[in-house]
């Protein structure tokens, strides 16, 4: 079974939610999401990635992407989950609430946070997922003293989530290092399924 | 694992700490506030961490400031674990 949602020119999340629907309603076969900007092709495979969906994407320019997700059997699907939470990574969401760590003193809470971010290159098991929102963006976009650290911890494979709404907000969004653009639905998700989170900021 | 080795400075107190920190921002050098090594026990949590090419100039920063430490060291991780050796 085949079938094209037209998701061009509908507001982040709605490309998410329109896919999500679709997903839901077969329970197996393809599935072409058409969207026009590379958030919205980053967050519709991210669905695909988190559902455990194989997926392609298909740049046909710069405003029209063409994401197709495979939704196959089970089995497939969870032997693929277990690979994420093996290995090197602890199933562990950290989430940074602002560019500082604790209330008090803001410069002590600044250096506070690079000592915190160094710590976790130095010890393994990495955390799965990295969050920032609200004041915690300032930490993944241009001018952070700790984007190397963060650079370091992508590589390794930790995955780095930066929330939109907040880039926006802040108008940094091309300002942007490390990791990926996210939105509510997909830190909802994160914080949900790991099995222990952290607050930090 | 390879052996890896850099220079930290420890400090007489959290504020001489933050002190460093903005100073070393102030001048071209590769730095890293960090969490004092726990092989370095005698000093604040936060410490410099720095590349060993550079330890003339950290030494120089450091006397220029009149900034407190506890000492520079020299750790060195392999293996077995990590090591310090205080050079200064």
């Amino acid at each position: 079974m085949k079938k094209e949602i037209n998701a061009t020119g509908q507001a982040c999340p709605k490309p998410v939610i329109m896919t999500k629907k679709e997903l839901d309603n077969i329970n197996e076969g393809m599935i072409t999401t058409i969207v026009d900007n590379e958030a919205a092709k980053d967050n519709v495979s991210k669905l695909a990635k988190s559902l455990g969906y194989e997926y392609e994407v298909d740049a046909k320019s710069d405003n029209e992407y063409h994401i197709t997700i495979t939704k196959g059997d089970k089995e497939e699907i969870e032997k693929k989950s277990d690979k994420v939470t093996k290995g090197n990574s602890k199933d562990v969401t950290i989430v940074f609430a602002s560019d500082t760590m604790g209330k008090g003193s803001e410069q002590l809470g600044k250096i506070l946070i690079k000592s915190f971010i160094y710590t976790l290159t130095e010890a393994t098991p990495y955390p799965s997922t990295l969050i920032f929102y609200n004041g915690g963006v300032h930490l993944t976009c241009e001018g952070s003293e700790v984007l190397e650290d963060l650079k370091e911890l992508e590589a390794k494979g930790v995955e780095i989530i930066s929330c939109g709404t907040c880039l926006d907000y802040y108008e940094i969004q091309d300002k942007l290092q490390v990791g990926e653009i996210s939105n509510m639905y997909t830190i909802y998700e994160r914080l949900k399924n790991a099995s222990n989170t952290v607050n930090i900021g | 694992m390879k052996e890896r080795q850099f220079g930290v400075v420890a400090f007489k107190s959290t504020q001489y700490a933050i002190k460093a920190d903005t100073i070393f921002n102030r001048h071209n050098i590769k730095y890293r506030t960090i969490p004092t090594p726990r092989e370095i026990t005698h000093s604040c949590g936060l410490a410099i961490k720095f590349n060993l090419d550079d330890i003339k100039e950290v030494g120089n920063i450091i006397e220029d400031n009149h900034l407190e430490t506890e000492g520079i060291f020299k750790i060195i991780k392999d293996n077995e674990g990590n090591k310090a050796e205080k050079l200064h």
